[in-house]
């Protein structure tokens, strides 16, 4: 007893440790997305990572920008003058060579160090020890942090852990910075553009409503800022056209998607013109707030385009006039015509773009897809377009959108005449756009990853897998994760939760959250209490937020649950009767009501069953019920092959199929271990209630011995006859207990039970009936009356 | 915790208790008495059905034997419906049970009688 209140102490403590690492990552973290600069940020993570550590030094190197120095920018517990020095990068020295290291290093002890020589910063500090982990961002390394000791230090693997993930911010929030900087001059340069650029722009809110337009959408439709805000911006679309536009708006409203496509607008002089239309959704943190868009004046493309099909002739003459860029080329592909608005655009001659050399100017990096697709729909005689980088009169690569279509004469095909128009300003719109968009994405993933266990603690008796699936680019990190713990009572706590939104805010509510159910999680709190208490955290808290949970205390031994969940999907069971699953004990979100009225159920699993929790980016979809889909998983959980790490495979691939989610989704399996056959031993309170669990403990004991239903009944059933004679005759309630072991060995099923006091037989008929059970049910009883005791040894051959 | 549900209904003269669940030292006399309320004066026997039945101990056929021995007091009768194939029936045997309720297969036999 006191051993196991030992091990539970220190288990504690490490997870005490952790959760404080954690939650130092999580406030870091939240400085970094509350945009502090990358000055600040360095100084804060460096003394976070010496507090936690508690090493004598703490240093954090930038790379140069010749790459090959290490600038030491901050640092702790250093002498004067070392910070702002600059060492060698190279890879023969430790700082080098975790730079380019893909994860945390840790070295023990650098006399017995063969990987790197000692750099010079080492000797002078007399470093003994030391954890460095590298600091990279997309696009290449930032620099190193590393923790040393002049005395021989142990790091722990959570250490290494703790320092990489305080990297991992400082590296997204130096990411950030660089991007903010590209930012800010584009910012600049974009409203510029919109009032010179000839593009028409507009601008709306989330419900569609127009919220802006610029000088050339005036100009071009002749109507005022104030005629054209608020209305929907289709007013003066072609009314032939209007159905469909209004369609592909809506659908791409619905979904938030990208906006495309080709219509008629009338312009101030009453005239109609052809405009390709282009929007992209716009985000303001996290929340959707409407669309940026262009139109571009297609109309003389069109107009071309209809008269390359009547006629060659007058094609000619109209295309050297036209502004468009516009192209012929006989039937294997070679060109036999640029207009002038070509020549213009690219400074070439005539002479140079004809025959085979018209991919010259196209930027190296889109050559490739332009060679491939034209080759191939030339073979095919198909439509051809595509969007790529043409290289311009001043040697600049402009992007432009180029179509050819195959033509024919008498009924032969001749080759292909194609247009291209200059898309360069929308294309370097929509990059920007992306850019703000992306940036906000990846800071979030990556705390998020931080956040989340690198791999999950080791529970004994307890098979583990769980996934983690990052929602698809382009759409928002979610605050979903999943928990394993040990509680103080010996059952194993399982949670699984996911914060209501998305992005930034929601990864670092989701880091508090499950730092609040490790906390709260460990004691021998009911799951209601649990949930009750963190939902108090969460509503004194400052920030409004809400998540559903699924918090499940699990008895190994048993296979009892119990759970509370709170608005979150039910766990799945899976086991030889089939999948089903867990329901009741569900209440409103955490973080939805104060105080919060929380419920809790409870459930048995049945020998060898596993239990599946996951979070509703799984199961939910726009277009399906999710009956339909929690069915679904049902199925596809019934099917999946054996063990934890097939299940969770099956589980995500039948699912989602190919797709990418387009929400995250945490995944957790477990199924307690089956109990070894070795042996059972156990030391009981002797009072009725005991019997209730050493029912269930015999009962997985003696299934994972191969026993029949039928055996283990009558086994089960004796054992706890002789139990309950022990605790009728035990010296009375208090302190005694009684114990029982049970062994299986070739065969023979040997269980023995031990009490404090004197075997007797009960009296009177039924009083017999106890007997008669132990000795009818097994081959072989003894009682045997000991000094301080009776003890009874029965056993049992089972027949398989 | 030990738990066992019984659900009475009424069929012509008899009364049908589903015992499901576990029955042991610890909820026997819970289980006795719910059985002993369920049976009015005017029915002609109660029959036991014990399909949801996962554990009996010796306490619980006790409390068999006791209600087998009011009844017949009453003059009213005691059956049981155990399934074949149930881990419950080599335990029944051995405590001869059936010397004070005949066992049937089904509750429709248990009924017909």
């Amino acid at each position: 007893m006191a051993k196991l209140r030992r091990r539970a102490h220190r288990y504690r403590d490490e997870v005490a440790t952790r959760a404080r690492q954690q939650a130092a990552v999580a406030a870091l973290g939240q400085r970094a997305l509350a945009g502090l600069p990358l000055e600040e940020l360095i100084e804060e993570a460096v003394g976070c990572a010496a507090r936690e550590l508690r090493t004598d030094y703490v240093v954090l190197f930038e790379l140069t920008g010749d790459r090959e120095g290490l600038l030491i920018r901050a640092g702790r517990g250093l002498p004067g003058g070392t910070i702002g020095g600059v060492i060698s990068a190279r890879p023969e020295q430790l700082p080098g060579y975790a730079l380019r290291a893909q994860g945390p290093l840790v070295i023990d002890d650098f006399a017995s160090e063969t990987r790197f020589q000692p750099s010079p910063l080492q000797r002078d500090l007399e470093i003994v020890s030391a954890l460095a982990a590298p600091i990279g961002t997309p696009h290449g390394q930032f620099g190193v942090i590393g923790a040393s000791s002049r005395t021989p230090h142990e790091f722990s693997p959570d250490d290494a852990h703790f320092l990489q993930a305080i990297a991992n911010v400082v590296g997204a929030a130096a990411e950030r910075t660089r991007r903010d900087d590209l930012i800010r001059d584009s910012e600049q340069r974009f409203r510029e553009l919109a009032d010179t650029t000839p593009a028409l722009m507009w601008m709306t809110d989330a419900e569609g409503h127009v919220t802006f337009v610029n000088e050339a959408w005036l100009r071009f439709t002749g109507r005022t800022l104030e005629e054209e805000l608020g209305a929907t911006w289709a007013v003066g679309a072609h009314p032939e056209d209007l159905e469909g536009l209004l369609d592909a708006w809506h659908a791409a409203l619905a979904r938030r998607g990208e906006f495309n496509t080709e219509y008629r607008l009338r312009r101030h002089d009453g005239s109609v013109r052809w405009v390709l239309a282009l929007g992209l959704p716009r985000y303001e943190g996290e929340e959707f707030v409407g669309y940026v868009g262009t139109a571009t004046d297609i109309h003389e493309r069109k107009e071309m385009e209809d008269a390359l099909r009547e006629s060659e002739a007058s094609f000619r003459e109209l295309a050297d006039t036209a502004p468009v860029m516009i192209w012929t080329t006989d039937e294997r592909g070679l060109v036999t015509f640029v207009n002038e608005g070509w020549l213009r655009y690219t400074g070439t001659t005539l002479e140079e773009e004809l025959g085979p050399s018209w991919s010259l100017g196209v930027h190296p990096d889109d050559a490739p897809a332009v060679i491939s697709s034209w080759n191939e729909k030339l073979a095919a005689r198909e439509p051809w377009e595509l969007e790529y980088r043409l290289r311009g009169a001043h040697g600049d690569y402009r992007w432009i959108a180029d179509r050819g279509v195959p033509r024919y004469e008498a009924g032969h095909f001749v080759g292909y005449v194609g247009t291209a128009i200059d898309i360069h300003e929308r294309k370097t719109m929509e990059a920007r756009l992306r850019e703000v968009y992306e940036r906000e994405h990846t800071i979030a993933e990556t705390l998020q990853r931080s956040l989340l266990p690198e791999r999950l603690p080791r529970i004994e008796g307890l098979e583990i897998a769980a996934r983690y699936l990052p929602a698809g680019r382009g759409a928002e990190v979610g605050g979903d994760w999943y928990d394993a713990l040990e509680r103080a009572d010996g059952r194993v706590a399982l949670v699984v939760g996911d914060v209501v939104g998305h992005g930034l805010r929601a990864a670092a509510t989701m880091g508090q959250l499950r730092n609040a159910f490790r906390a709260y999680g460990l004691t021998e709190a009911s799951p209601a209490e649990v949930m009750a208490r963190v939902n108090r955290l969460v509503i004194s808290g400052e920030d409004e937020a809400m998540a559903t949970v699924l918090y499940l205390v699990l008895d190994r031994e048993t296979g009892e649950v119990s759970f509370a969940s709170a608005g979150h999907p039910p766990p799945l069971v899976l086991s030889t009767d089939g999948a089903r699953f867990l329901e009741g004990g569900r209440s409103v979100p955490v973080g939805a009501a104060e105080p919060g009225i929380f419920r809790e159920a409870s459930a048995e699993l049945p020998p060898g069953a596993s239990l599946l929790l996951y979070t509703d980016g799984l199961v939910e979809r726009r277009d399906t019920p999710l009956e339909k889909r929690l069915n679904e998983l049902a199925d596809a959980a019934g099917r999946a092959e054996e063990g934890l790490e097939g299940l969770c495979d099956s589980v995500l691939s039948s699912v989602l199929g190919r797709q990418v989610p387009s929400d995250d989704v945490a995944l957790l399996a477990v199924r307690p271990r089956p109990v070894t056959t070795e042996a059972l031993r156990l030391s009981l309170p002797a009072e009725p209630e005991s019997l209730t669990g050493l029912r269930r403990r015999l009962g997985r004991f003696l299934h994972a011995a191969g026993a029949s239903e039928e055996e283990a009944y009558e086994i089960t059933l004796t054992v706890c006859e002789a139990a309950g004679n022990a605790i009728e005759h035990a010296y009375g309630p208090g302190d005694a207990t009684f114990e029982v072991e049970a062994t299986f060995e070739s065969g023979t099923l040997v269980a023995i039970v031990r009490d404090r006091g004197a075997w007797r037989a009960r009296r009177g008929a039924h009083r017999g009936r106890g007997l008669k059970i132990i000795e009818g049910l097994m081959d072989d009883v003894e009682v045997s009356t000991e000094p301080d005791g009776t003890v009874i040894k029965m056993s049992r051959r089972l027949a398989a | 915790m030990t738990s066992a549900e019984v659900a009475i209904e009424r069929q012509g003269g008899a009364v049908v208790a589903h015992l499901s669940g576990e029955v042991d030292m610890t909820n026997a006399a819970r289980v006795r008495e719910e059985l002993l309320v369920s049976i009015p004066n005017d029915a002609l026997a109660l029959v036991i059905d014990l399909d949801g039945c996962r554990y009996l101990d010796s306490a619980a056929i006790e409390v068999i034997f006791d209600l087998a021995r009011r009844l017949g007091r009453r003059r009213q009768e005691l059956r049981l419906v155990l399934p074949p194939g149930s881990p419950l029936s080599r335990v029944l045997m051995l405590t001869e049970v059936h010397s004070v309720a005949p066992v049937h297969e089904t509750l429709d036999s248990a009924l017909a009688q």
